[in-house]
């Protein structure tokens, strides 16, 4: 696999960078723009100004929006992975008829188009109570969280060293004590990495998000991107809103820092030895 | 669909054991089963019931049963037609564009050894940002107020979201920036599963770069590409968040989601909208029936995506 | 509500110094409450876990009762109203608003998505006159009795009454109006050789002058609910209307499709295909306009009244000259005819009660302190929102920040009222569809716009 460098990997690796990360430089570019500094037409702010962080963190509807996105995510992720990780070790590690339907299962769903759940989701929420709270879009995001999750968990779980658990069993341990103490500590790498996935996915949402709420009580953050008005500001809020933007970015880039590796190899399966 | 098993553990047909290891498999299995589907099977069904009514929310004594009529007038409004052929030419441009860029990100991570880490991580930033935050800053580089795009490449006063193609080429862009990474790191993978020893016996042979792209890589990859295609294709054919931020479906970019969510939520118009969100994820399951059957997909290539 | 949005209120420094004040006030406001507010958060979260129907035993039970008002997005003005309101009521409630999207159309869907849940929570809320019928017909909004009509309506403008009147009941108090004027820039029309203020000017004597002068003619010309009210106001400029009947409900016949349909389309036409046209004509909205119109190539406007303001607050702000403010001129919405009065388009805002709200009589206390004269007037100053009673005018603060008060009075009320029907978003979506982009428009296009509608209404088309 190692090769020596080329001219072209190191030209390539350079473009790629470039490319990946200047529109994320132009968003942090433009949330130093103040006032008028936002219609200059360059990439860069004439004067640094952090007016539009003030603005973003006083306005309700985004900090309320913070809160509720990630209560919403963390909570619709720890949940799915919770009920994914007994599921993917089931279909790893036992044999039972039926858990290659459960997999296909799990894959036609998470290809469901969200807008097809959204109507009739919508019409049931409004009359048993559940539009516009937490647990209305928790739900919903469990529709693409778990079975993401279960993807993730069961091609991890194939890797795992089950011998460990056989041996255990041997000495008289029962399947569950089996699993709880040998096995969850060997998978737990494995259920971050799909907990790390699944957040992604719900921190992103957008169609529930703007379909299923509709005040600060639930609104997630990328709805609340969509309905920013600025509120006592004078200008058209571009400024505040890449302001929250960049605010919402950070810890996706923290995580990404601090977990690429894991990422890459929850993405592809292990496929590729980082 | 063919999902490949785990190896069935040693010696345990037919005992005592087997049983309960099969119950203990469906009661393990069960919670995730029963959720998966009461969150997507209960809202499915209810929309195709919903679908059969004319039935407006906010004139709920004018609700009326009218069997299969707004399938009837979905299929025969151009409205859709324009939207599933808009929806259409995003994916092929999106997944075809990604699928070369991609291929070209693979290809770069499979052989760079010194900064792999800042490649990865930088790659890796687009894939967990939100969508929404990506649509505003395409939308924000070219509008004509904050842009910088016209100044930069001398465009004067161009319209971008003023007109069709150039809309739809902003929409696409955005698109294809989000989730090149996805599409790059499932073929990375797919590289990786290259055997090593073909490419030297080619390279012994004497065959050109060009030649052993052709001829050993990209065969032995076909599965994860065929794989890393169908993903793409069904989440590109879903697109939403980047057209209702960048135009709000004028200009003719309106995609069938969009167009399902203005029937449904703004309209509150809840049969047709019913029915078209049927008709939405018919179109899928034909898409991925397509895949499945007729590129002979193998979905144990899969990997979690 | 992108028409009435930001009302971009201009305030000079000091203004704004006042306003900060008041606003660090309300934070600490919101501070005090927030403890309360917190201590009923675990509760809030334990009833979030639990099964819906329990939801509904976990209501608050703070001891003043809690108003909310859905408001649609402006400067802090109905921030600090609510919170005046607030004071005056000697403990009686507490009123807090909740901002509302900027778009109008995207404003209604969200009151609309939560009053179809039946909610209790919606006490007051702030509709733009064209949804009135729809929120009325769906029985939304608690209507108001005579003698509170009567109240509601004394001194107040016709055009506002009118709209916020359904089957002959008033179903929502006017809080505020709003029409569209003619701005310009002095040296632009002289250069050009036109006087806008003469009363005959036409919608094609202005595009001529803007081309003379190598100027733009900037309109609302966006997908959205903006560019309704250019057509609408076009159409009824030219002695038309959209729909005929259109109390009708479902069974409305279009009158579009008549003479000043297509007169009202060749106006746009010319527009599009002239050079006073802006280059992003078919995303233009009130902000863009008005940028637009502050820029360079700018000489000629339709827009609310609140440009001026914001002028003057960019003044302020030191990113515009005070000679550029000196050099706009304001004349009544141009004619389509000449020998025909113009009828300018007719906004603002009305207070609607929550027909499910728990607190019918607070709310309606809430609605007397907030759209009373003194309230309209403080708005108007502040916000700079024309107020809805024809006395706030004859104030002499608003007279001098609106040099243009009468002619802001007189536009309201000879305005044109979009058309009263409980479907109107599918009606105003059908024009602007057949209407958008403005190039495209036609001679035929009022003709399709009316054949849509009626197939849009009927369910036999998707919109």
């Amino acid at each position: 696999m190692k090769q020596r460098h080329g001219a072209w990997t190191v030209l390539g690796a350079i473009l790629i960078m470039v490319w990946a990360i200047s529109p994320v430089i132009w968003i942090f570019s433009l949330s130093f723009k103040a006032g008028d500094d936002i219609n200059n037409n360059r990439f860069w702010p004439t004067q640094f100004s952090l007016e539009n962080y003030d603005t973003v963190f006083s306005t309700a509807l985004f900090t309320s929006s913070l809160r509720n996105s990630i209560g919403i995510a963390l909570i619709s992720t720890l949940l799915s992975v919770a009920i994914a990780t007994v599921a993917a070790y089931a279909i790893a590690r036992l044999d039972f008829p039926g858990k290659r339907t459960v997999l296909s299962i799990a894959l036609a769903i998470a290809m469901f188009p969200a807008v097809s759940l959204v109507g009739p989701l919508f019409n049931t929420w409004r009359t048993v109570g559940l539009y516009d709270t937490w647990l209305g879009l928790i739900i919903p995001y469990m529709s693409f969280t778990l079975p993401l999750s279960l993807w993730t968990l069961s091609a991890f779980f194939k890797e795992i060293p089950w011998e460990m658990e056989e041996a255990a069993q041997m000495d008289g341990a029962t399947p569950w004590q089996a699993f709880r103490k040998v096995i969850v500590p060997l998978a737990a790498p494995g259920v971050f990495t799909a907990a790390i996935l699944a957040f992604f996915f719900a921190w992103n949402d957008f169609v529930f998000a703007i379909s299923l709420t509709s005040t600060n009580a639930a609104r997630p953050v990328p709805a609340a991107l969509a309905f920013f008005t600025g509120e006592s500001q004078f200008q058209q809020p571009a400024g505040a809103i890449s302001a929250a933007a960049v605010v919402v970015t950070i810890p996706v880039i923290i995580l990404v820092l601090l977990f690429q590796k894991r990422i890459v190899a929850g993405l592809t399966n292990g496929a590729v030895k980082g | 669909m063919n999902v490949e098993a785990a190896p069935a553990p040693v010696g345990a047909k037919y005992s005592d054991r087997a049983v309960g290891e099969r119950r203990l498999g469906w009661k393990l299995v069960a919670p995730a089963v029963l959720v998966m589907l009461a969150v997507t099977a209960y809202p499915m069904l209810n929309a195709l019931y919903l679908s059969l009514f004319s039935y407006r929310l906010t004139d709920p004594a004018g609700r009326e049963f009218v069997g299969l009529r707004n399938y009837a007038v979905i299929l025969g409004d151009s409205l859709w037609w324009q939207d599933v052929a808009t929806t259409l030419t995003i994916t092929i441009i999106t997944v075809v564009v990604e699928l070369v860029l991609g291929f070209g990100f693979a290809m770069v991570m499979h052989r760079i050894i010194f900064g792999r880490r800042g490649v990865r991580v930088s790659i890796l930033i687009p894939y967990g940002i939100i969508t929404v935050v990506s649509a505003f800053a395409w939308r924000y580089a070219f509008a004509l107020d904050s842009g910088f795009v016209n100044q930069w490449f001398n465009l004067a006063d161009k319209a971008w979201f003023g007109e069709r193609w150039s809309a739809l080429f902003v929409i696409c862009l955005s698109e294809i920036w989000k989730t090149t990474p996805f599409i790059s790191l499932l073929l990375l993978a797919g590289l990786a599963q290259v055997p090593e020893v073909l490419q030297e016996a080619a390279k012994v042979d004497g065959a050109t770069w060009w030649q052993r792209l052709f001829k050993v890589t990209l065969p032995n990859m076909k599965a994860a590409i065929l794989v890393a295609v169908l993903f793409r294709t069904l989440d590109a054919y879903r697109l939403f968040d980047n057209v209702f931020i960048m135009t709000s479906g004028a200009q003719q970019t309106e995609t069938v989601s969009f167009l399902a969510y203005r029937q449904m939520i703004s309209r509150t118009a809840l049969g047709l909208g019913s029915a078209v969100s049927v008709l939405l994820f018919l179109s899928v399951l034909l898409i991925a029936a397509l895949f499945i059957k007729g590129f002979k997909v193998d979905l144990s290539q899969v990997r979690g995506g | 509500m992108r028409h009435l949005k930001r009302v971009n209120g201009a305030v000079a420094r000091r203004d704004r110094e006042q306003r900060f004040v008041a606003a660090v006030e309300l934070n600490s406001a919101r501070g005090r409450r927030s403890s309360s507010q917190r201590s009923r958060r675990g509760p809030a979260l334990l009833c979030s876990i639990l099964l819906a129907s329990v939801l509904a035993a976990c209501g608050q039970a703070s001891a003043t009762p809690t108003l909310n008002w859905y408001i649609n997005p402006d400067n802090g003005g109905q921030a600090q109203l609510a919170q005046k309101c607030t004071e005056r009521s000697n403990g009686a409630y507490v009123i807090k608003t909740s901002v509302l999207p900027n778009d109008a159309t995207a404003q209604r869907e969200q009151l609309v998505r939560r009053l179809a849940a039946q909610d209790a929570s919606i006490d007051l809320m702030s509709l733009d006159p064209p949804f009135i019928p729809e929120f009325a017909n769906a029985g939304f909004l608690r209507p108001f009795s005579q003698d509170e009509a009567a109240e509601f309506t004394r001194g107040v403008l016709q055009g506002p009454i009118e709209s916020s009147t359904w089957d002959g009941e008033l179903v929502a108090a006017p809080f505020w109006a709003n029409t569209q004027l003619l701005w310009f820039r002095k040296s632009v029309a002289q250069e050009a050789g036109i006087d806008p203020t003469k009363s005959n000017v036409t919608w094609n004597d202005l595009i001529s002058a803007a081309e003379r002068a190598g100027a733009t003619m900037q309109i609302q010309g966006n997908r959205y609910e903006g560019y309704m009210v250019l057509v609408s106001a076009l159409v009824s400029s030219a002695g038309g209307q959209i729909l005929a009947n259109p109390e009708a409900g479902k069974d409305v016949r279009p009158a579009i499709a008549s003479e000043a349909g297509r007169e009202a389309a060749e106006v746009i036409s010319t527009l599009a295909e002239s050079d006073a046209r802006d280059p992003a004509i078919s995303t233009s909205d009130e902000e863009t306009a008005r940028a637009a119109f502050q820029s360079d190539r700018g000489g000629f406007m339709i827009n609310w009244p609140y440009v001026y303001g914001a002028a003057q607050e960019a003044v302020a702000e030191g990113s515009l000259d005070q000679a550029a403010v000196d050099d706009i001129g304001w004349a009544r919405y141009p004619r389509v005819e000449a020998s025909q009065e113009s009828q300018p388009p007719l906004g603002g805002i009305s207070l609607g009660i929550g027909a499910y709200s728990q607190h019918h009589d607070l709310a309606l206390d809430a609605v007397r302190c907030i759209t009373s004269l003194e309230s309209q007037t403080e708005y108007m100053v502040g916000a700079k929102n024309p107020g809805a009673r024809a006395a706030v005018y004859d104030d002499p603060e608003v007279r001098a920040i609106f040099p243009m008060a009468d002619l802001i009075r007189d536009s309201i009320n000879a305005a044109a009222p979009r058309p009263k029907t409980p479907y109107y978003t599918d009606v105003s979506t059908a024009v602007v569809r057949s209407f958008h982009p403005p190039r495209s428009v036609s001679p035929q296009t009022p003709e399709r716009a009316a054949s849509l509608i009626v197939d849009v209404l009927n369910d036999r088309v998707l919109l």
